[in-house]
Parts: structure tokens; sequence; C-alpha cells
């Protein structure tokens, strides 16, 4: 029996929505759904859930004294070390590899190395010294692997070394101090080290970055980096100068752990680079501030910090040639880049 | 006329039931079976701050953890001060994590001890950004065990930038930055 025999005015409501309504209801109703299921995003992070320095990046076009020059591309994984000798040629380490190159760049010699050491100094007799961590390895003029010196323990991360005429200075992050050795491999003493008698609290070394240069008058600085600055020691371990700087101004020194390297020009002006924010400053010789080498947009460009996250800092180390240019051996990029004087004469140097 | 009767719709249901049945109960009794969870490596992560915004638990699974054996103890600490922090000291001006999860505690000059109250972090890892960008990256991001609701596909996973939750064997639980027993890195 059908309905509409019964009541011909149900049919009709029935047919008040035409099936192809109901099809399109249908299919609205799924894409919708679809809609809502694929733009279902939680919202972004917002600035205070985001860590960000980039406003303390920016630096006044004023204050920028240098520029590249060159840039010296290197055969070489994963840089670490980089060191001027006293002819002027380069010394650039890595994994497996020492090289040697002269002013301009270009490669001299390649010796291969077992692992990675984390720096490099060679001696006016051409005696190369390789930090490897927890010791010393001394190579000769000509490679040849000569000895190891002892181990300085299961702490020890040597991070820097500077040789003169009777001694050679090695910096260990790992430990928070400075040795001074004789160049056959005999520890004299040590410098920076806690000392209560002193009153001295030694080197704050909260990451593995601590560094040793000479100036121009051959005296020893140590980057005291937990208390963001730099110090002067004598030979034996006494303080001479202190000079922190703690800030996130241009011309001072940001978050727990800076100046990461340190070097001096030949008028007694001090380099630094930094990590966190990456760049290179220069101080004159009574320490104002003379300006910016290279600035954090200039590190960061052409590298991808996300592929590096074990080690985000770029600067791998820092050096001044010769001819005073500041060298600065970038990691990811591979390459030692070479800062000049935009307006030679008018430094604030 | 044969007398044989063909299988039926209704016993084949029954069989493979009974088939898959068995076969769940054998995989989950098996001492080789192991139960995937996901996690954070935290040598990929970049701390974009979605750990905070993207878990469907509010608040996230994701909390910071601490690995002390390599922490700096510093003053100047990147991952508990605000950059340019006004003073040194636990005003909450001064301090970066929204939440006031970290708590620190003076050792000896210059060094302080941190900890993080895990009931306030909401694991949006700005804390873990200042300490890897500046210092030497002690702090860092877990999936708490016992937090995460196991879902099938990690709501986080999905919009990680950096790729950096995978699933890893529940008998491993955690990637940490520093393991007593197999040194830092493990």
């Amino acid at each position: 029996m059908f309905p509409y025999k019964e009541n011909p005015m149900q049919h009709k409501q029935q047919r008040m929505i035409p099936d192809w309504a109901w099809a399109v209801l249908a299919i609205a109703v799924v894409a919708l759904t679809l809609a809502l299921f694929m733009t279902d995003r939680p919202d972004e992070p917002g600035e205070a859930l985001v860590y960000d320095v980039s406003r303390y990046e920016a630096v006044a076009d004023d204050d920028v004294r240098y520029h590249e020059t060159a840039r010296i591309a290197l055969e070489l994984d994963n840089p670490s070390g980089l060191a001027v000798d006293s002819e002027g040629r380069l010394w650039a380490t890595g994994e497996g590899a020492l090289l040697m190159l002269d002013e301009t760049g270009r490669e001299q010699a390649r010796h291969e190395i077992d692992g990675r050491p984390d720096c490099v100094a060679v001696a006016p007799d051409g005696t190369m010294y390789l930090g490897m961590r927890d010791h010393l390895a001394v190579f000769s003029d000509t490679g040849e692997h000569h000895t190891n010196w002892e181990t300085l323990g299961e702490r020890a991360w040597t991070t820097e070394i500077v040789v003169d005429e009777n001694h050679v200075f090695v910096a260990d992050a790992g430990n928070a101090r400075v040795y001074r050795y004789t160049h056959d491999g005999q520890i004299l003493n040590t410098i920076g080290e806690r000392d209560p008698e002193r009153d001295s609290i030694g080197f704050v070394v909260p990451s593995h970055y601590l560094d040793v240069a000479f100036d121009a008058m051959g005296a020893l600085w140590v980057s005291n980096p937990g208390k963001l600055g730099v110090e002067k020691y004598r030979a034996d371990g006494a303080l001479l100068t202190a000079w922190h700087q703690p800030g996130f101004a241009t011309h001072q020194f940001p978050g727990c752990c800076n100046p990461i390297h340190i070097a001096f020009k030949s008028n007694g002006t001090l380099v630094t680079a930094e990590k966190g924010i990456n760049r290179v400053k220069t101080f004159a010789a009574d320490r104002s501030f003379a300006g910016v080498a290279a600035t954090s947009e200039h590190l960061n460009a052409g590298w991808n910090a996300a592929e590096f996250p074990a080690d985000p800092a770029p600067i791998r180390d820092l050096a001044v040639d010769t001819n005073d240019r500041i060298l600065v051996l970038h990691g990811p990029l591979r390459a030692i880049l070479v800062f000049e004087p935009i307006d030679a004469g008018k430094e604030k140097e | 006329m044969s007398t044989e009767t063909k299988p039926g719709r209704r016993e084949f249901i029954r069989a493979a039931a009974v088939a898959a049945l068995g076969g769940g109960v054998w995989m989950a009794a098996s001492p080789s079976a192991e139960k995937w969870v996901w996690q954070i490596d935290p040598h990929k992560c970049t701390q974009c701050g979605r750990c905070a915004t993207h878990c469907v638990l509010n608040p996230s699974a994701v909390k910071c953890v601490h690995a002390t054996k390599i922490c700096g103890y510093c003053d100047l600490c990147s991952g508990y001060l605000q950059p340019a922090a006004p003073a040194l000291d636990t005003g909450a001006e001064n301090e970066l994590c929204p939440t006031a999860a970290i708590t620190r505690r003076f050792v000896e000059e210059p060094y302080f001890a941190y900890s993080i109250d895990e009931d306030l972090c909401i694991g949006c890892g700005k804390c873990v950004k200042g300490c890897g960008q500046f210092g030497n990256g002690s702090l860092y991001l877990q999936i708490k065990r016992d937090l995460c609701a196991h879902c099938n596909e990690c709501a986080i996973a999905r919009d990680c930038p950096s790729n950096a939750i995978e699933r890893i064997p529940l008998s491993r639980a955690y990637v940490l930055k520093y393991d007593e027993n197999a040194g830092e890195g493990a």
C-alpha cells in the first residue's frame, strides 16, 4: 500500500526538499568536515614563549668599522683551530688534518692527523703543537709526530695554545686553568686556579671556551668567559689586570660566557669573538670600544644554524695576521673570513 | 549430491577474530615485543616553542630537564635570566621562564644550582634556547613518560620543524644529554 494513496499531502511534503539538495548538503558537510580537519592547527607560540635576542644583534652603521675583504675556503671538515706563525703563514686544523696556507690562502702543505685537534700553535722554530682534548701532540716542522705530552686528566679540554721563546701556554677549559709548559713538556705552573689565599675564584668557564693570547708587547691575556671579560697575567700566574664588560649592549659581552676567542693587533687593539650573538668586535688599547669587525648578520649568512644544533657557535677560532688583518675561522662555512678596516687610518683604535 | 557444507561468513569472521585475538595475546606476552614511545632528540631540537602549544595535553607533556653534570652553574645563567635583565636576582622582571618554573640556589661565589619545577614547566623551551645559545646546553626538553598520552600520531611531532620527535623503545624512555654510565652525548 502506498502512503500517497492514504495521504497525498504527505508525499508532497517529502518532495519539498529534492534529492539533489540532499546530495549537495551531504557534500557540503563532508567538505566542511575535511576543511575543519585540515585547517585545525594549534596556535603558534607567541612572543612570550620564544627566546629571541635579535634586537640586540642590530648594530649602528657607524659602529661597523671593518669589512670582509677575502674568504679563504678550506678543504677541511669541521674546522676547529687557527694560528698564524711568525712568518705570516696561516695554520688551520680540523677533522684529521692540519693545513699550512700562505697569507693569500693558497694551501702550501697538508698534514694528516689522527682525530680532531681542538687548537693549534706554531713556534718560531716551526714546531707544531696541537691540542688533542686532554693532551698536546707535538710535531716537527716537517710534520712528523714527535711526541705526546702527558694527559691533563679526563676533564681536560684544550682550547687554545700560544708559544713564545721560553714557554708554551695551554688553555684547558675543562679544568678552567692555563698551564705554563717548558718547550719539552714540563709543567711549570698553572694560571687561574681558585685560590682562597689570594681571594681569587679563578677562571669561570661554563662552556668549552677559554682562550689565551699574547698582546703586541708579549704580555699574556686570558679570557675569563664567566666573568665576561679578559685578564692579564704574569707568567707565574699573578693577576695584573682584569677587564669585565657584562651586558647586552654592543660594547659589552652578553650571556653567561663571552668572549669565546681573543686576539691582539700590533697596536694593542683587542679583538674579541662572541657566541650567542655571533660577532667580532675591537677595543682600543685603553679598552674603549672601537667598533664591530663582523656583525651577526654577516656571520650568520650562508648557513643554517639548525644543521649545527650541537655546536651553534660558528666562530671556531680567531687570529690576527702579520698584516693586522682579522681572521675568523668559520666552522659551518668551512672558511677563513678576512676582515680589514673599511677606512684605514680612521679606526677608533 | 554432496553432503559437505561450505563454511559460512559467520564462521570465517569467528575464525579471523580468534586468530587476531590469539596473535595479540602472543605478541603482548612475547618478551621480545617492545612498546615504542615518542621522545625528543635534544641534539635535533631547535626550541621553536611548539611543544608548549601543540601537545594535546595542557600543560604539555614536554618538560625541561637539566643535566646538572654539564651545567656551568652560572651566575649569569642565560637560561634563567632575561637577556639584559635589569638585575641578576629572582625578580619576575629578570626571569626568563614565563611560568617561573626554574629556581636557583646559591652554592658558592659565583655559582648557582638550578632546578626545574615540573608542575610549572610548560615545555616552551625558552630557557633551553637561552642556555644552548649562550651556555653549554645543559637544559633540554624531554617528553615525560608518566605524562605522555601516547597518541598514535604525536601532535607535536606532526609540526616539529626539525623532526626532533621520534619513536624510541620504551626501555630507553629518554634521550639523555648526559648519561652517568655512557658520558656526554649518550
